[in-house]
């Protein structure tokens, strides 16, 4: 499994809270997308971030990232990076250490690969506006070294002089993953880089990146919705729900033996072929996160809530070596302490 | 009786390029099929991005023409449409689910108005009780009622719940074909499975025959009767759904069903994703 799990781990996050706060005609409005998150990436990792359309992964991973603009803020709680033996606490660091640190070190795969590259330049000039002062080469050397790490990763070099728009979807996402790894960073967040494409080249993107992953050695967290591709990449996994981290743990355990009912929905319900045993949807729908459901977030639509789900708040309990959930029916409140 | 479907030979070229440097896509290339009046069924038409699929999908619905072959529904071919109330009769029958909900609606619009618009412009229906239980119905066969979508806008809901409604809007002039294009791509996963069920449902208890166009073969194996896998605009196979999805013949096909990533396979930490896609790039 992951290796190296007895350094430190590259990234802590601790208690995160990141609310959007917006205030108009004297109104307060609060949305608590993050609430309460804490976890860890070990060195040479992938962790899987797992969990619906608005449930606050992407605002997760912008903190994580520091890449937070009004009115989302952080409320509490602290990201710290692990780089080389040198801790960068993203949230205290200025603004001149943040933008070192930003894709020499932390580096970040998204989602539309068009809007990362600019549609009226070549892509060579992606990589000159992404890596080049972070390789702090001379342009001749700094394009050798771009052009060694795409054949590197099976890409033609003649693809920096094409305009993104002349390459298929597949390939520009993978001149993203490439963009993203130039300067081989320690840590590399990929947000959904394969939702837009097909089985076929899904797959032999998610491969890449796992290649590219073990190449250099760094920790990846990958959020995707789509669970398949979870089982088939991650090392850990951590599921979210509206805003909190419900469950975590290795990939392999999470799916043989889920404990919070919603990640055990989650997997019961994924259709396989050769299995047409009727699945159920889950009833009800995922809360608004400006006004969640009090006590346990799941609770409306938990097939075993509780009297005390309506009330409190399930703490995330240690419940095996490496495995936390954060459900009453799980660790009861008695001896969950 | 005629067949309900009777695609036959179906082709449709676009013209790409400048005047000088013209090039021919065949975007549908030869496509038959046929679907029974008297047997609703769920046909599913699986394949890559770009292999045609929405294009096909496009034809049924009488929105874009075939350059050749014809598409015959209930024995009367697509191109005879001319007339605004033949067009209306023939949407009254075939009605679209689309790709994403939130997209199809507009976001200013109330939910319930939308759907009495369908009522009145494509069923025909004029009094107002009428069209209210007309809306009313086809929501309870989604699961919802017009007292909770009242005077709601669609950001109040949650993308499954959508989608439902754009079932709904959809079975409000009793459609006989309901030609779903990727429905449950942009659903939430715990809502997924309930949208599938619903197609199943439609099926079985209102005997709408479905077209199903979709590149998760997992939840076509869970739903379709039979089943056509495209490519560039051929279908490479067909047949009865779980026989070919358990044995596939043709090359692609294989392929098609090997880069299926597995919940199964959990742990292996990508080692089935290397094979996969060697497999897949031979």
């Amino acid at each position: 499994m992951s290796a190296a799990a007895s350094t430190a781990p590259v990234l802590q996050v601790e208690a995160l809270r990141a609310y959007y706060k917006i205030s108009s005609f004297g109104l307060d409005r609060e949305v608590r997308a993050v609430d309460d998150v804490t976890f860890h990436v070990n060195a040479n990792e992938i962790y899987g971030l797992a969990g619906e359309s608005s449930c606050g992964k992407t605002t997760l991973i912008r903190t994580i990232a520091a890449a937070i603009k009004p009115p989302l803020r952080v409320v509490g709680g602290s990201v710290v990076f692990n780089f080389a033996g040198r801790p960068v606490d993203m949230q205290k660091a200025d603004d001149e250490t943040v933008a070192a640190v930003r894709w020499k070190h932390l580096s970040y795969i998204m989602q539309g690969s068009m809007s990362v590259l600019n549609p009226v330049r070549r892509v060579e000039r992606a990589f000159v506006d992404f890596a080049f002062r972070h390789i702090g080469k001379r342009k001749p050397e700094f394009l050798d070294i771009v052009r060694a790490h795409l054949q590197r990763l099976d890409l033609n070099p003649d693809i920096l002089a094409a305009y993104p728009h002349q390459l298929s979807g597949g390939m520009r996402q993978r001149v993203a993953i490439a963009l993203a790894t130039v300067c081989r960073p320690e840590f590399i967040i990929a947000d959904e880089p394969t939702t837009a494409l097909d089985v076929i080249v899904q797959n032999s993107v998610l491969a890449m990146i796992r290649d590219v992953q073990k190449e250099i050695g760094s920790s990846l967290i990958f959020v995707t919705h789509d669970l398949a591709v979870h089982a088939n990449l991650c090392h850990r996994l951590g599921i979210m729900y509206a805003g909190r981290l419900v469950e975590e743990g290795p990939t392999a355990e999470i799916f043989k033996a889920p404990k919070h009912p919603y990640t055990t929905h989650l997997v019961a319900s994924l259709p396989r072929i050769g299995n047409t045993a009727p699945k159920k949807g889950l009833e009800g729908t995922p809360p608004s996160l400006a006004a969640p459901p009090p006590g346990c977030r799941f609770h409306p639509r938990c097939p075993l809530a509780m009297d005390i789900c309506r009330t409190q708040n399930p703490p995330m309990v240690e419940v095996l070596p490496g495995r936390r959930v954060a459900c009453f029916a799980v660790t009861p409140p008695g001896r969950a302490a | 009786m005629a067949p309900l479907l009777e695609v036959a030979d179906v082709q449709r070229t676009y013209a790409l390029g400048s005047i000088l440097s013209r090039h021919r896509l065949r975007a549908v290339d030869g496509v038959s099929f046929t679907m029974a009046a008297d047997r609703p069924e769920i046909f599913t038409v699986v394949g890559e991005s770009g292999s045609g699929k929405t294009t096909l999908a496009r034809m049924i619905l009488n929105m874009v023409a075939p350059t050749a072959g014809a598409i015959r529904f209930r024995g009367t071919d697509l191109r005879q449409i001319r007339s605004g109330k033949e067009r209306l009769a023939f949407m009254r029958q075939v009605q679209p689910i689309f790709q994403n909900p939130f997209e199809a609606f507009n976001p200013l619009k109330k939910l319930d108005r939308y759907l009495f618009m369908t009522a009145r412009n494509i069923a025909g229906l004029t009094a107002v009780g009428e069209i209210e239980d007309a809306t009313d119905r086809a929501l309870r066969n989604v699961g919802l009622s017009l007292a909770e979508i009242r005077g709601r806008y669609p950001h109040e809901l949650s993308g499954g719940q959508l989608q439902r409604i754009a079932i709904a809007r959809a079975l409000i002039s009793r459609p006989a074909l309901i030609v779903a294009d990727e429905p449950v791509s942009m659903v939430d996963a715990s809502l997924r499975m309930s949208i599938v069920n619903l197609l199943r449902q439609l099926r079985d208890e209102m005997g709408v025959s479905i077209i199903y166009i979709t590149h998760d073969l997992a939840t076509a194996y869970y739903i379709s009767d039979r089943i056509i896998i495209m490519r560039k605009g051929q279908v490479v196979e067909s047949g009865e759904a779980r026989a070919v999805l358990d044995n596939p013949q043709h090359p692609y096909s294989i392929r098609l069903k090997q880069a299926v990533l597995s919940p199964d396979a959990a742990g292996s930490a990508g080692r089935l994703l290397a094979e996969s896609a060697t497999a897949a790039e031979t």
